[in-house]
């Protein structure tokens, strides 16, 4: 609390005597005779010399250095009024959610002295159930963003919300004496109490005033609620079921770590990925682009990305046939990897499981979506995998409104015009000309936390809360209601956007009183569980969510719904679709990626530096080719493929619709040849400091990336991310790039162990994933196990701490790599420093390709050793992709360990690899010694160095509070690497101890296998017998990498099961083929060499 | 190092069974002891035994009140029996005194209310039993001696220098002499003596030139001195033992833990549960100075100080005044790279606070840090301290594990050191 009382030094002052004035503003009361003094003579017959000088100098700094020894004074300062649920030390967790029109996900916020530090997901979530996404566990960093504005604005400056209101009351005021029109444009919002407050507004305003909500998403699903509207009569989207269905067939739609509800989708989708269950499910993936989703299908079918319409109808067409109903006419699929052959295979597994079977897309035209639904009701999806009783809110465009509200805005009649969690300047297609449309509104409010393209360009900006200093109500979906509640007071002096709509209307209540009268009248009815209200609202904000009954009165209509009948014209739309075909060169995909989704984060640093599943690229967007297009015709790479950090990308010029970006050209296999793609949510301009790399000092800073938003058209009334007939030219320019992996394949090794459902069902262990023998110098062979150099640790007293990792599971989304920076304080290092390999992340996840050829396939055709390793490092055009998230082994045998010359890094009794950061004196031994490259050398003091300034949290004041205080942020010149997160250990065993009991499986994890969405990550107590670690570990599919080289680790690899039909061994049973001797018994089943060639029917 | 943790050790014995007596002792007999107890813990917070606090004195409450039955119902219930007694003009009038506010009902038998009588009666029986605790309580508190070594080597030193001194005194009455029997000849010839008009260094040179062993030990010893003077200095770097700055309260632990004897978690309360043990916030203070607003050593000084801090007014009795957090100068500064957690050693260790902290309760104004807080302390305690295994069923596997592998040995019970505590990361990650 400031004092504001005012004390003077004088009754000049007191009085603003103009000659007090003038002196205060000077150092000294008189003028310094500097002249006079240096015009002296003595000055330069003085016997201190320039040596003496530097004499005293020198003593001077000596002695204030040896002063400077004595430890300052640590100042301690306690609560006055210690808050009841704060104890120092111990940290609370609040349930929340979060929702930014994008993502969805109920989350845990983990606090420490009154501030969040980190986001776990929330088992009781029927939607999220305890999954995250990246750019959910991120969004703690986003709260201490300095880049956000500590106010509101008026025109760009910094103003009170005395002002803003003044503004904005005298323009309602004359909308509401003599009418007009007021336009509330936002992103799908799913606030019950928030569309109420909205509500009030309009209300407010009286009959005079023509006011309306316009939703408008950057990544819009209008296309599948129009389809929706068209085949049912209403515009809605359904729930759907991925864990019910046997089959799923998906065109574009990247399901896993984007479409929809992608958080909802992976942990139905990985429940039926395990194959020692009843079934596993079968995937195909038709796709341009080669997404996340993809890598993880089964069957994958590369189409270009304009003709994705037409393998649909294929597909339709395939099981009209079987059921008996009309075909549609189509073109031709312009067919490079036997795409109409996989649609066949599909149609008829489809068929076979009617009732079990789901078809998705992610384009986002009506009438490919009207045959989609087609399909699923072919199929009999609706009610099945499919339930149309439970409504999804989480996408609400409508495009159309959108246009007709940039056109109302062109004309000049919109008089007030509100901007809420959308950045249409940035995002809207530029053949709209938001930007130009906006200045001819009459007043223009937005709601951003920071004067992004779009509140820059806006009046007033009322800066609102972040949604962890903030209360809401969220409906996700049909019954499901949740909280999110504040976890921190606001930092700045900001104002909840819903606060702004009661103050504006003129309500008293406070948002927080608005939601609980809101719940009250319309919640609590709605259950039967709790008679009072209290309790019901503490159990809703202490679980985060509430489940209810669905309305009587929305009920009837759901019912109405059930015996949904498909009632769209499928020729007309399949007309349309094929149509719109084309077959020519470079199709463009704008698709979101992973990490930036559609840039609402670029400033966040974590985001940024998350490497891209598939690509691995960091940082940057950049146009994905498929490395044959890279080419000439004569075979020379025109860009260069194979990039690392001493070879930089060469960018190219694309042009599409006659607007053009120049972008690097970076290789993808499995990106559909004659297609690229481009993420979107890059080339932010006004995010803020983060998106400026280069060399700060120099004043060299550029944004990065490029925004490719403008290409998106509107095409039949909705956006299409699709493009075609661009032209791609070469600017020769190089442009280096961040990625965190260069090498593509595995070489034929058993790194990721992968075998096909058929074989892991018809043979044992030994034949897809047998032990590693080793033969001494007589041809013994001797299991690998069973030799040791080392003596033993002793790990049978006590814990033994091991983690297990199913490949089956892994989608390599990457919200582990978020969850692990977060708990562990990790430092983000920049793109500069991540080409030159200096990634600090603890936790990297490895993709590989496949490639075309393989050891039986050399030996067959007479290729030779060196030969064979170079194709092998080639990855297919359409390869197959795995993935391995890779942290420390905590090997029992470490060679880190031993080649430390200082102990710095040793075995712990409960076998951990510890890593202590006091001791290490930086030799990097250990990280060459490293087999599985693990270890983190701190290069720079990230904490400090100006090079990291821009990007590195723990640089600005703000952003150290999201440290957590119980890991030691790491100096410069020492080694780090994943703990096991072994604080979190150290604290279960503690809450065991202190209240007197054993520790319980699953209270001690880390934050990696918190925050994944399919459980893929397990952790536990490899002792206890009853642990479900110890279960996987021992179970056939468990290996360890890199198990030839006797590191006996504690994590344990689950073997990858695809559900292909043809036989797969293991790549070490294939590399022992060629030899005399070993498993001749199964060689014979190694027909299926010809693994990356697709399923074959 | 060891030779004081066994006497810690036996200290901590001799403390225990000095408890446990006196426990024993006051559970036989519901005496003045228990009564005194029973006052600070029911009634010390709203009265004093001499002069008004919240609610008046209580010495002499006896003869205020006409019946002894009475009075114990009143403390027992005081609305229900102004409401079974309206005729009590005595009880009334009090109600009417203070403001018509109640005591509350005090959940007390007959015994501890008489308890309480007693003591109030007579408050200086039980100290003898008392003072008698405390003072083998300080017994135990104390260091563990002094050390004389260094004393001792002292005055050998200086004896030895005495010593020398007269020899060399008597050398050069000799030399006087010599020169004075044989005169400048002899000088020259005899080499005894043919120093005598050198200059010191010159002499010092043909004395070094011919005892170079003598010279060249010397030279080590006096490395060795120099060399383990600077290893000492630089092992001390970082280490502060006995750190006692001033704080902006001149609080002493010796009133409030020693005298009044306040339990320490009451104010550390965090110690049993998190990492850190707590400075107290000012408004938990407030619990007791809302009613002692003077204290015996300052007066009203430094209680004032808490007032501020909270806003508190004592005139009106209400915070309507600012508030102003207190910055205490933090004692004991672990570095960062150290993870320590209170409740660890409080709660699952059952180690006692005065261990690490000293005899906390006889520190008066300005608190102190007793240990050195070095990395070798930490470690030598968990080398000798034993795991209280017994009653905790974290511990049970673990301890049927390590009597199995400790056979040999025959051990049953086991330190820190064998259940993985000296390991890097139980402290630094």
């Amino acid at each position: 609390m400031s004092n504001s009382r005012t004390y003077w030094n004088s009754l000049e002052q007191y009085n603003n005597d103009p000659e007090f004035v003038e002196n205060a503003q000077r150092e000294f009361a008189e003028d310094l005779p500097v002249d006079e003094f240096l015009a002296k003579e003595e000055a330069s017959q003085s016997s201190t010399s320039r040596r003496d000088f530097l004499k005293f100098v020198g003593f001077s700094v000596a002695a204030a250095t040896v002063a400077a020894c004595e430890a300052p004074v640590t100042k301690s300062i306690p609560y006055v009024v210690k808050p009841e649920e704060i104890v120092p030390g111990v940290a609370n967790y609040y349930a929340s959610t979060f929702f930014d029109g994008v993502d969805f996900a109920n989350v845990l916020v983990k606090t420490r002295e009154g501030r969040p530090i980190h986001i776990e997901g929330n088992k009781l979530s029927p939607i999220s159930k305890g999954g995250l996404h990246a750019r959910v566990n991120s969004s703690v960093l986003s709260l201490y963003d300095s880049g956000r504005l500590q106010g509101p604005t008026v025109k760009g400056e910094s103003a009170n919300w005395e002002k803003v209101d003044s503004t904005i009351a005298s323009k309602l005021d004359t909308v509401r004496a003599n009418g007009g029109t007021v336009r509330f444009l936002t992103s799908s919002y799913i606030s019950p109490s928030g569309k109420k407050a909205i509500g009030k507004l309009k209300d407010s305003l009286g009959e005079n005033a023509d006011f309306k909500s316009v939703t408008y998403d950057a990544y819009s699903y209008a296309g599948m609620r129009y389809a929706n509207e068209e085949s049912f009569g209403k515009a809605m989207i359904p729930q759907y079921h991925f864990d019910k269905a046997k089959v799923i067939v998906s065109f574009g739609a990247d399901f896993l770590t984007n479409w929809l509800s992608p958080i909802e989708f992976a942990k139905q989708y990985s429940d039926r990925r395990n194959p020692s269950k009843d079934w596993m499910s079968r995937h195909f993936q038709f796709e341009s682009n080669f997404s996340v989703t993809g890598t993880n299908a089964d069957v994958r079918g590369a189409v270009k990305s304009s003709q994705l319409g037409l393998s649909v109808l294929a597909l339709y067409n395939e099981l009209a046939k079987k059921a008996g109903a009309a075909t549609v006419s189509m073109k031709k699929i312009d067919d490079d990897n036997n795409v109409s052959d996989k649609i066949k295979t599909a149609a008829n597994e489809l068929w076979s499981n009617k009732g079990s079977a789901l078809v998705v897309s992610g384009s986002n035209d009506k009438d490919t979506q009207v045959v989609i639904n087609a399909i699923n009701d072919l199929l009999g999806s609706y009610g099945k995998t499919i339930d149309p009783k439970t409504e999804v809110y989480l996408k609400q465009s409508d495009d159309k409104a959108f246009v007709e509200l940039v056109n109302e805005m062109k004309s000049g009649s919109v008089d007030l015009l509100f901007v809420n969690g959308v950045n249409p300047v940035y995002s809207a297609p530029s053949s709209l000309g938001f930007d130009k449309a906006l200045s001819k509104v009459g007043l223009t409010v937005s709601f951003a936390d920071r004067l992004e393209e779009t509140a820059s360009n806006c009046t007033v900006n009322a800066t609102p809360h972040h949604y962890l200093e903030s209360w809401n109500d969220f409906n996700p979906k049909t019954g499901l209601y949740s909280i999110s509640q504040p976890t921190i007071r606001p930092l700045f002096n900001t104002r909840q956007m819903e606060d702004s709509m009661l103050v504006w209307a003129g309500e008293k209540d406070t948002y927080y009183d608005f939601i609980r009268k809101n719940w009250e009248k319309d919640l609590l009815p709605k259950q039967s569980k709790y008679s009072y209200f209290d309790s019901f609202w503490n159990s809703a904000v202490h679980d985060g969510l509430i489940e209810v009954a669905k309305s009587a009165g929305s009920d009837s209509e759901e019912s109405g719904k059930a015996s949904m009948t498909f009632g769209a014209d499928v020729a007309k739309s399949a007309s349309v679709v094929s149509n719109a075909a084309k077959s020519s060169n470079w199709d463009v995909e704008l698709y979101m990626e992973t990490s930036m989704g559609v840039g609402n984060h670029a400033n966040n640093p974590w985001l940024q530096e998350l490497p891209h599943p598939v690509s691995k690229v960091t940082w940057d967007n950049y146009i994905a080719m498929n490395p044959e297009d890279m080419k000439d015709e004569n075979g020379n790479e025109v860009y260069p493929i194979k990039i690392a950090e001493k070879y930089p990308a060469k960018t190219a010029k694309i042009t599409v619709n006659g607007k053009a970006v120049e972008l690097p050209v970076i290789a993808l296999p499995g990106q559909r040849r004659g297609a690229v793609s481009i993420a979107l949510g890059y080339g932010r301009t006004k995010a803020g400091k983060v998106i400026l790399q280069g060399d700060q000092k120099a004043g060299d800073q550029k944004t990065i990336g490029a925004n490719v938003f403008p290409f998106v058209e509107v095409v039949n009334g909705t956006m299409q991310y699709v493009a075609s007939g661009a032209s791609i030219e070469p600017t020769g320019t190089e442009y280096p790039i961040g990625s965190t992996q260069i090498h593509d394949t595995m070489m034929g090794r058993k790194i990721v162990n992968e075998t096909s459902l058929k074989t892991f069902n018809k043979h044992g262990k030994s034949v897809w994933n047998p032990d590693i023998e080793i033969a001494n110098a007589y041809g013994k062979k001797t299991p690998v196990q069973k030799l040791d150099m080392w003596n033993d640790h002793d790990l049978k007293i006590g814990h033994h701490w091991g983690m297990t990792i199913d490949l089956n599971a892994c989608i390599g989304c990457g919200a582990c790599v978020i969850g692990c920076h977060s708990e562990n304080n990790v430092p983000v290092v920049g793109k500069d420093e991540v080409r030159r390999t200096r990634t600090m992340s603890w936790l990297r996840i490895d993709r590989y390709f496949s490639s075309n050829m393989t050891k039986p396939k050399a030996k067959e055709e007479g290729i030779g050793k060196i030969d064979m390793y170079h194709k092998m490092e080639v990855p297919s055009d359409y390869p197959e992709a795995v993935y391995q998230p890779v942290m420390c082994q905590h090997c029992n045998h470490a060679p880190c360990e031993t080649v430390c010359p200082v102990a710095a890094t040793t075995h712990s009794n409960e076998g951990l690899n510890q890593m202590t950061y006091n001791r290490c004196i930086g030799t990097r031994y250990c990280a060459n010694n490293c087999p599985y490259k693990v270890r983190r050398f701190n290069w720079f003091n990230y904490k400090a160095d100006y090079k990291f300034t821009g990007v590195n949290p723990s640089q600005d004041d703000l952003g150290k509070m999201v440290l957590n205080p119980d890991v030691t942020v790491r100096s410069r010149g020492v080694m780090e690497k994943c703990s096991f997160c072994v604080q979190r250990i150290q604290e279960g065993k503690l809450n065991a101890k202190k209240e007197g009991r054993p520790v319980k499986d699953g209270e001690v994890t880390t934050a990696c296998a918190t925050a994944c969405p399919t459980n893929a990550i397990q952790f536990g107590d490899l002792n206890d017998d009853n642990s479900q670690v110890n279960e996987i570990s021992n179970s056939d599919r468990s290996y360890n990498l890199l198990q030839e080289i006797g590191t006996k680790p504690n994590v344990f690899y689950m073997t990858k099961v695809r559900n292909v039909d043809e036989e797969r061994v293991s790549e070490a049973v294939k590399s022992h083929g060629g030899s005399s001797h070993g498993h001749e018994g199964e060689e014979s089943h190694g027909h299926g060499e010809e693994e990356h060639s697709g399923h074959e029917a | 190092m060891s030779r004081f943790y066994s006497k810690i050790g036996n200290v901590k014995v001799l403390m225990h069974a000095c408890v446990l007596s006196l426990f024993i002792a006051l559970s036989l007999q519901v005496d003045a002891q228990d009564g005194k107890k029973l006052f600070r813990g029911n009634c010390a917070s709203c009265h004093k035994l001499e002069g008004k606090l919240v609610g008046p004195a209580l010495s002499g409450v006896q003869d205020r009140w006409d019946s002894k039955e009475n009075l114990i119902a009143w403390i027992q219930n005081s609305q229900q029996y102004l409401s079974d007694n309206p005729g009590d003009d005595y009880a009334h009038s009090l109600y009417e005194e203070y403001n018509k506010s109640v005591m509350p009902a005090m959940p007390l038998d007959e015994a501890q209310v008489n308890a309480i009588l007693d003591y109030i009666a007579n408050p200086s029986a039980g100290e003898e039993k008392e003072a008698g605790a405390g003072d083998k309580q300080m017994v135990a508190a104390q260091d563990s001696g002094e050390d004389y070594t260094l004393y001792w080597l002292l005055g050998f030193l200086v004896v030895l220098l005495i010593v020398i001194k007269v020899l060399l005194d008597v050398k050069r009455s000799v030399k006087h002499l010599l020169y004075d029997v044989k005169g400048d000849e002899g000088f020259e010839k005899d080499g005894e003596v043919q120093d005598f008009n050198w200059s010191t260094k010159e002499k010092l040179q043909h004395w070094a030139g011919r005892n170079k062993v003598l010279v060249a030990l010397m030279g080590v010893v006096v490395l060795v001195v120099v060399l383990n003077v600077v290893w000492q200095g630089l092992l001390g770097v970082g280490v502060y033992q006995g750190y006692a700055p001033e704080q902006p309260i001149k609080f002493s632990h010796k009133i409030h833990a020693g005298d009044n004897e306040i339990s320490c978690v009451y104010c550390h309360h965090a110690a049993e549960k998190g990492k850190h043990s707590n400075i107290p916030s000012a408004m938990l203070c407030m619990n007791c100075h809302q009613g002692i607003q003077e204290g015996s050593r300052w007066g009203t000084e430094e209680i004032s100080k808490i007032y501020e801090a909270v806003g508190y007014n004592t005139e009106t009795a209400e915070y309507d005044k600012p508030k102003k957090p207190i910055k205490w100068v933090r004692i004991h500064n672990l570095p960062d790279l150290a993870y320590f957690n209170h409740s660890q050693h409080v709660v699952a260790g059952e180690i006692e606070c005065q261990e690490c902290h000293g005899p906390v309760e006889t520190y008066d104004y300005p608190m102190k840090q007793y240990a050195p807080l070095t990395m070798g302390w930490c470690i030598n305690c968990h080398r000798e301290t034993e795991v209280k295994m017994n009653g905790n069923d974290y511990y049970d596997d673990l301890h049927a594990e390590l009597v199995e592998k400790y056979k040999e040995e025959g051990i049953e019970k086991f330190t820190v050191e064998q259940i993985g505590g000296l390991e890097c990361a139980k402290c630094h990650y």
